[in-house]
């Protein structure tokens, strides 16, 4: 039985990221002989080798299949891979790192306001400029596929390397496509983002690669790992609320999930059971709102540890693709 | 064991003999025995065969594969007789057999073709920094050889044949590299007469190697170009539609937003409008000022007030009638054999201005005159459309096509491109016009007719 070849970002804000994510769902990284060695492995997970590799390897390696597994950002994934039929495939969404591959142009150009008028000055542009207009980018795939599918077809891609915010003030390009958490980078370069200029929202992920060999490791260790993995993230994206339920409602379950995305824990309950309820953060305060005014409370919400299902569908992914 | 191949090693002279001629090992001539011969040798194979006059057995090889027949040309390439002969055939009448350049800037090309391009360019970096790609024509390499000779504006007239690159998908399965050959007439004023002269050429070369079953599409741009002018439209409208036609998608879109009344105008392209260009430029400066625009990225206070006053012009016309949108997508729709598309594009424009009448004399003009050398329309077709997905011709252009059952293979095309030499630098415009043939495409064909 060969390793279960896993990469793990060796630098950066998703490395400090997904350190805290690892640690709070009690999996141990181990560097082999020291903290400078860029290999290592799990603790409590047997059959893994961890290769710690740049954000940005490790889309490249899944892609030519020297992985099994990745820790890396959905927009690097996109960029590599811009065809639809793609070897490497998102397992499982982390939570963390999340960022917007984004279109900006200058506030100056007040007469645009979305990819529409994009298309339309870019077409003046080659016209009055006799070249055509500059986008500075480090997603040069991500960038020429929106923009074609925008009808912006009178454009050319600059690459950069860093600092691409700063390529409209320092004329090299007239303006930008780039990954964004906050977007206060662009406000201080005087940039601002197209109304419909979100060419992908993005975020840590599990990716899988399909070009490896998957025969010959042991699966079930990956089917564990997997396990733990969606349970950590699962419960860091949801809430428990918990209440007696002390009357019966037509339809609350269906009207919960239809509106809150909530589910029950209890499989059946009845008038006056104690009841737990496990809701997406964001509609935790809507959802309280909503019992309350059915009657129902107090309402104890609790932050979940861990929240384990009973499929693994991270692990039914992979399972689809390599079976 | 594979009795024809055995067969034909035999007729060679035996394994250590081929093995010989070959310039391989007598053991793989052996395996060859067992596994018939590897695909890159059929072309030497039948050139052997040849040679020795000894006679294929069709069974050796997979007919659908490479069954060329192969002769050595004196460029050490091997070149099939019929790419030899419509080489021969192009190069001749005083057009200059030359070989353009290989590396070309990739920028050129890029800021040519468009972004698009892109993905099916072979792309790399000199040490300088700057970045150079494999031609993915011959056109423009053409052009730029032109240019490097130190031209403006001279007559000249060239072929070539070579070697173009373009990445393809994979499951589309076409070759990353072809060969392609065709001529360019650059610096003839007379343009009707260089039409004529570079399609004629083309279109013989094609019938002297007896392809006879492709079909010709033409089009001419310009014709468009001048129906959108004599219309009795807003030049704001004019502008616009002209420059969408290039992209199929947005004109529609633009079609149906001048047709009806906008209703959600942009109050302050409204205000710019409204004012005197002096206040509406202070106005606009104003604006970017207070929304802490300090600076203009590539695009001057001029050019932003001068969109923000033609949105709000925009909003100040009368949208389109019914009939005259209705004339417009009836225009575009007419795609018949020459004489009738003819026909029709008189009878529908017979109202519009002269201008327009003259210029479908003209492309009747030259229908007639082709037709007096020699090429019938039996197999044509006329779309007032054609060429829209190319922004790269101006005037007459067409495409050949070979069709058997569901199956169309494009053979290759030309037409006209008066502005792309002065885009790729010359100081003026300079009249061009050109076609080429993909002799791939062209060995395939021959090769089903002939079967």
């Amino acid at each position: 039985m060969s390793k279960i070849k896993v990469g793990l970002p060796s630098k950066g804000r998703i490395q400090e990221e997904m350190n805290n994510f690892l640690t709070s769902a009690g999996i141990d990284v181990k560097k082999d002989g020291g903290q400078r060695t860029y290999v290592g492995s799990f603790s409590n997970f047997e059959g893994f080798e961890i290769r710690f590799l740049s954000a940005n390897e490790i889309a490249k390696e899944l892609n030519s299949g020297n992985l099994h597994l990745g820790l890396t950002g959905l927009d690097l994934i996109r960029e590599l891979d811009s065809k639809d039929s793609s070897n490497v495939i998102p397992l499982l969404e982390l939570g963390f790192s999340r960022a917007d591959v984004i279109a900006a142009v200058p506030n100056s150009w007040i007469d645009v306001s979305n990819m529409k008028d994009l298309a339309d000055v870019s077409r003046d542009f080659v016209r009055l400029h006799d070249r055509r207009l500059r986008v500075a980018t480090k997603f040069q795939n991500l960038t020429r596929n929106f923009f074609i599918k925008n009808n912006v077809n009178n454009f050319r891609i600059v690459e950069s390397i860093g600092s691409t915010e700063g390529s409209p003030s320092a004329g090299t390009a007239e303006m930008i496509t780039d990954i964004t958490s906050s977007g206060k980078t662009l406000e201080e370069n005087n940039l601002k983002i197209l109304d419909d200029g979100i060419i992908l929202k993005s975020e840590a992920c599990i990716f899988a690669s399909i070009n490896e060999k998957w025969n010959e490791i042991e699966l079930e260790n990956i089917q564990k790992f997997l396990r733990v993995l969606s349970a950590k993230s699962m419960a860091i994206s949801h809430i428990e609320l918990t209440f007696n339920c002390h009357k019966k409602i037509d339809n609350l379950e269906l009207n919960i999930f239809r509106e809150y995305e909530g589910f029950f824990l209890n499989n059946f309950f009845e008038a006056g059971d104690n009841v737990s309820l496990i809701v997406p953060n964001n509609n935790s305060s809507l959802c309280s709102e909503y019992l309350i005014s059915l009657g129902y409370g107090p309402i104890k919400i609790n932050k979940p540890e861990f929240i384990y299902q009973n499929n693994n569908d991270a692990w039914n992914r992979l399972a689809s693709v390599i079976f | 064991m594979n009795k024809s191949v055995n067969n034909i090693i035999n007729a060679l002279g035996g394994t250590t003999k081929l093995a010989n001629l070959l310039g391989v090992n007598p053991s793989a001539v052996s395996n060859y025995r067992q596994k018939g011969f590897p695909a890159r040798l059929h072309l030497k194979i039948i050139a052997l065969c040849e040679e020795f006059s000894i006679p294929i057995d069709n069974d050796f090889i997979d007919k659908s594969k490479i069954p060329l027949k192969v002769i050595k040309s004196n460029s050490n390439e091997f070149l099939t007789h019929k790419s030899n002969s419509i080489m021969s055939s192009l190069s001749s009448d005083g057009y200059q057999l030359i070989d353009p350049p290989i590396l070309v800037p990739a920028d050129k090309v890029i800021d040519r073709l468009g972004e698009t391009i892109v993905d099916r360019l072979f792309i790399f970096s000199q040490k300088d920094g700057i970045r150079l790609c494999l031609r993915p024509d011959l056109t423009i390499p053409t052009c730029l050889y032109y240019l490097d000779q130190g031209f403006d504006g001279e007559k000249k007239l060239y072929s070539y044949f070579g070697k173009v690159f373009q990445f393809y998908d994979e499951e589309e399965n076409e070759p990353t590299e072809f060969t392609q050959t065709g001529i360019e007439s650059i610096g003839d004023q007379d343009s009707l007469n260089a039409d004529v002269e570079v399609f004629v050429k083309i279109y013989n070369a094609l019938k002297k190697e007896g392809i006879n079953n492709f079909k010709t599409y033409f089009g001419d741009v310009s014709l468009f170009q001048e129906f959108i002018n004599v219309l009795d439209i807003p030049e704001l409208w004019k502008k616009s539609l002209l420059e969408k036609f290039w992209n199929e998608d947005e004109f529609k879109i633009l079609l149906d937003e001048i047709s009806k009344k906008n209703i959600n105008n942009d109050k302050f392209a409204e205000r710019v409008y409204s004012l005197d260009i002096e206040s509406a430029l202070e106005l606009v400066r104003g604006t970017i000022n207070s929304s802490d625009g300090s600076f203009f990225a590539g695009r001057s206070l001029e050019e932003i007030t001068d969109r923000l006053r033609k949105k709000g012009e925009s909003y100040s016309l009368k949208p389109l009638s019914d009939s005259t949108k209705k004339l417009i997508t009836e225009f575009l729709s007419i795609k018949d054999t020459p004489s009738l598309a003819i026909s029709g594009l008189r009878k529908l424009c017979k109202s519009l201005d002269r201008s327009l009448l003259n210029k479908i004399d003209e492309v009747e003009k030259r229908f007639e005159i082709i037709n007096s050398n020699g090429v019938d329309f039996n197999n044509a077709i006329f779309g007032a459309e054609k060429g829209r997905d190319v922004e790269y011709y101006s005037g007459f252009l067409y495409d050949f096509a070979w069709n058997n059952n569901n199956e169309s293979i494009y053979i290759g095309g030309g037409g006209r491109y008066d502005d792309l030499i002065k885009l790729l630098g010359s100081e003026n415009r300079i009249p061009a016009v050109g076609a080429a043939l993909n002799l791939k495409k062209v060995e395939r064909i021959s090769q089903i007719e002939s079967l």
